[in-house]
């Protein structure tokens, strides 16, 4: 094949892995991380390397199912372990992604109180933009959007230049790894890790290689796919932290919200840091409001085996159009209730998220591993050993940021 | 005979697998299907006992219900099974499979499987792929009804007929089937009809609510006597009203006549009058008898009609009348004095009359003629439709083919001719 050949073949292919690691940073991702930066500066970047690799090795699994079964994880599922634990995991998958809908949309409300739009304006009309980017749009489309949407990411670079942070410090604690045995540092520690990984990110890559018709002999392409977008993902983390790190960590100031990150920037960086930081949250959150909706009515309808997709009617899939409409409708509605419980919300669906990923990781371990359905492109026995080991941490550390919700 | 009646697969998978004695042999685990007339079939259980697979040929079981399960064999004879490629097996290679329509589109999944005692053999005969099954495989069916009929709603059955799905092989990711999606939900009656008989009648009624009246009459024409009794008296009386409406006037009669007096006479009084009579008039008949079976919707005309005026009014009582391969001719105090086929009339001279080329020498029966009679003279004469006439010669209606055919074909023996 010739380089030019791969080249096309590589751009054809890339969107899945980039979108499902992007979404990854929403409105509750770029809150953690510009608290990390705020509270402990740069202490905590090191983390960011490992992250990727766990990031890598699991994603890169979801789409390798993907590419060779032609089958959503929902339907592994479903088709290997029965109709009762899918019916169980979906359920519990649909609550946990309600609530993260509704934090997403609470996400875009406060970006948009920045620039002195009222909520109960913003909301309506994003939820209203987002349903109908899926009900009336196609998912070449809709993929094309998402991409270009994840190029506004990168806002947080400029925003950490105006910074001017000490690179030199930035780098060696990058790759220096350092640990503070306090309970806030851990604590944060954990919910950097725990917004990394959720259950719904492989439910989705997984239904996005397949909805894409990717093969395995395209799987390379769709491997690299991956990795980019988990490198993406932690570039615009290490920013975020970089920027408030820079700022905000010498300064002493404390914050609770990604909103406040961005009001709190402006005197330290300027305005424009100030703007930059409130559009990215603001991206962040719409990017996230529109794919998860559409992620939990793909996976639940592919394992409960009714119709399904972007381009359907009401009509066609009453279903997958029905669950994609109340999760966005619900969604919106929670945040614009005066004075609703959004920090239960979020915290509840936060609980299940973690208690759910523990499942879906195993689930996916074994699926990956029966040669009838992955013939050769089974785990080797040096990748399980990663996988699993990444596993554990993971659901180790998942826990610990589940119990510590509670302490 | 070890298997009457129909059960869903899930409603006995893991259940205990007794020997003679009533000792527990395995619990049922699978089950290996082979091809077979009509439909695949059963050829054995294939339990679970200690955590090691053994095969319980077909042959070999005693009862086979939603209850019980028993087998004529011990346990020290039980052969162990290995589970192999060249098998097919309902709960692994059947059971949650992705349904895929003839133009590979993705449609629904199978959430379970129908089976139904078949001679003596236990035949698939449908898969459920609607929330009544998920409801069913999760344990709450009887709950979730109950609670759907709290919002006096129904959970849908959702059944797709056998007949519908491709030959099966082994090993298989999913399954197709030999329609595209669109014409599942445009079926002919008589498939709908299957379908009906295939699921309980009170569901039957809330199934035909939700249908076009004309198919709906032409679906409920196919079914058992049985089974159109109870879903016409699970029906509201408009509804059921605008069906029989609908239906021809002997059809409707059968059904009514069925039906328990009240019931019959409040749907009766909610039809158009000029129908109502017909039915009315249908319905003092005997109703295995040549007056049970006929139809009073025929053509006849006066013995004077010219051929032109007869095709002139052939043309507006043909769009209403169901039968008309024969045109009757009657003089005026409605004596049936002969008949003039189709065929005839089409080629006649347009200015001769009925008159000069009726045949004379017809075959009659009367009300009460019995209805085996009246199929051996359709048979003999090779006739389509045979008039009705009483003492007086005056003309009641017709008995046409189809009902005779109806009458002397039981409706099971209907599925016996279609494939797998």
């Amino acid at each position: 094949m010739t380089r030019w050949k791969r080249l096309l073949i590589l751009l054809s292919i890339i969107g899945p892995g980039v979108i499902t690691a992007n979404v990854d940073n929403d409105a509750g991702g770029i809150a953690t991380y510009s608290i990390a930066g705020a509270h402990f500066g740069y202490s905590l970047l090191w983390s960011l390397i490992p992250i990727t690799i766990a990031l890598i090795v699991i994603q890169e699994m979801s789409a390798r199912m993907g590419a060779v079964t032609g089958k959503g994880l929902a339907a592994l599922i479903r088709e290997n372990y029965g109709a009762r634990i899918t019916f169980w995991l979906m359920a519990a998958l649909f609550i946990t992604n309600l609530g993260n809908t509704a934090a997403e949309f609470a996400g875009w409300a406060a970006s948009n109180e920045l620039f002195g739009i009222n909520k109960y304006i913003s909301v309506p009309i994003s939820a209203i933009v987002v349903w109908l980017l899926v009900v009336k749009g196609t998912y070449r489309i809709v993929e094309k959007i998402f991409l270009i949407i994840c190029l506004v990411y990168f806002v947080y670079i400029p925003a950490a230049l105006l910074a001017k942070p000490d690179w030199s410090v930035v780098a060696i604690q990058t790759i220096k790894p350092s640990f503070q045995f306090n309970a806030a540092y851990i604590a944060l520690f954990i919910g950097v890790v725990g917004t990394t990984i959720a259950p719904w990110m492989q439910f989705y890559l997984q239904s996005a290689v397949v909805e894409k018709g990717i093969r395995k002999e395209e799987y390379w392409a769709s491997r690299i796919d991956v990795i980019v977008g988990c490198f993406m993902t932690d570039i615009v983390a290490f920013f975020i932290i970089v920027a408030c790190g820079a700022t905000l960590f010498p300064a002493g100031i404390k914050i609770d919200s990604a909103k406040e990150a961005a009001i709190a920037l402006a005197p330290f960086a300027g305005k424009y840091a100030s703007i930059l930081f409130a559009v990215g949250l603001a991206n962040a959150s719409l990017f996230s409001a529109s794919i998860l909706p559409l992620a939990t009515a793909y996976y639940i309808c592919e394992g409960m085996g009714w119709e399904s997709g972007v381009n359907k009617t009401f009509n066609e899939a009453p279903q997958f159009m029905w669950l994609y409409t109340i999760l966005i409708a619900t969604g919106s509605l929670i945040i614009l209730i005066p004075n609703a419980p959004l920090i239960a919300i979020m915290w509840i669906s936060q609980v299940i998220n973690g208690i759910m990923l523990p499942f879906v990781l195993i689930f996916m371990l074994s699926l990956i591993n029966k040669k009838e359905l992955m013939e050769d492109y089974i785990n080797s026995k040096t990748f399980n050993r990663i996988a699993w080991s990444t596993t554990i941490i993971m659901i180790v550390l998942t826990m610990m940021f589940v119990v510590s919700m509670f302490v | 005979m070890p298997f009457l009646g129909e059960l869903f697969v899930s409603e006995i998978l893991r259940k205990p697998v007794l020997d003679p004695k009533g000792n527990v042999l395995g619990r049922v685990k699978d089950f290996v299907i082979v091809k077979g007339e009509p439909l695949p079939k059963i050829s054995s259980l294939i339990i679970e006992r200690k955590k090691g697979l053994f095969n319980v040929p077909w042959t070999d079981l005693n009862i086979f219900n939603k209850r019980i399960i028993s087998a004529k064999i011990y346990s020290e004879v039980l052969q162990p099974y290995k589970l192999n490629d060249e098998d097919l097996l309902l709960v692994r290679d059947i059971l949650d499979k992705q349904i895929v329509d003839i133009n590979g589109v993705k449609v629904v999944r199978v959430n379970d499987v129908k089976l139904e005692g078949y001679d003596t053999e236990a035949v698939l005969i449908a898969v459920d792929v609607g929330m009544r099954g998920i409801m069913r495989r999760l344990g709450v069916e009887r709950g979730s009804e109950d609670l759907m009929k709290l919002f006096k709603r129904h959970l849908p059955y959702n059944l797709i007929s056998w007949n519908y799905i491709q030959t099966l092989e082994p090993k298989l990711t999913t399954i197709s089937l030999t329609v595209p999606r669109q014409m599942l939900s445009e079926l002919h009656p008589a498939d709908i009809a299957d379908i009906i008989s295939q699921v309980s009648h009170k569901e039957g009624a809330t199934f035909f609510k939700d249908l076009d009246v004309d198919v709906a009459a032409e679906a409920l024409s196919e079914l058992k006597p049985e089974t159109q009794v109870d879903i016409i008296s699970e029906m509201e009386t408009d509804k059921a009203a605008d069906i029989i409406e609908e239906m021809p006037p002997d059809e409707a009669a059968d059904i009514l006549s069925d039906l328990p007096m009240d019931k019959a006479k409040e749907i009766l009084e909610s039809i158009e009058k000029e129908e109502a009579e017909d039915i009315q008039e249908l319905l003092s008949h005997e109703e295995d008898t040549a007056g049970g079976v006929m139809t009073n919707e025929f053509i006849a005309y006066p013995p004077e009609t010219t051929i032109r005026e007869a095709i002139e009014k052939f043309r507006k009582d043909a769009e209403v009348i169901e039968t008309v391969y024969y045109i009757y001719v009657i003089d005026a105090n409605e004596k049936l004095i002969g008949v003039v086929s189709l065929r005839d009339m089409l080629l006649a001279d347009l200015d001769a009359k009925l008159l000069d080329i009726m045949e004379t020498k017809l075959k009659t029966v009367g009300p009460e003629t019995d209805e085996t009679e009246v199929a051996e003279i359709i048979s003999k004469y090779n006739l389509v439709a045979l008039p009705v006439v009483d003492a007086e010669g005056f003309m009641l209606g017709i008995v046409t083919i189809d009902d005779v055919i109806d009458r002397l074909l039981p409706p099971a023996a209907k599925r016996k001719r279609r494939k797998m």
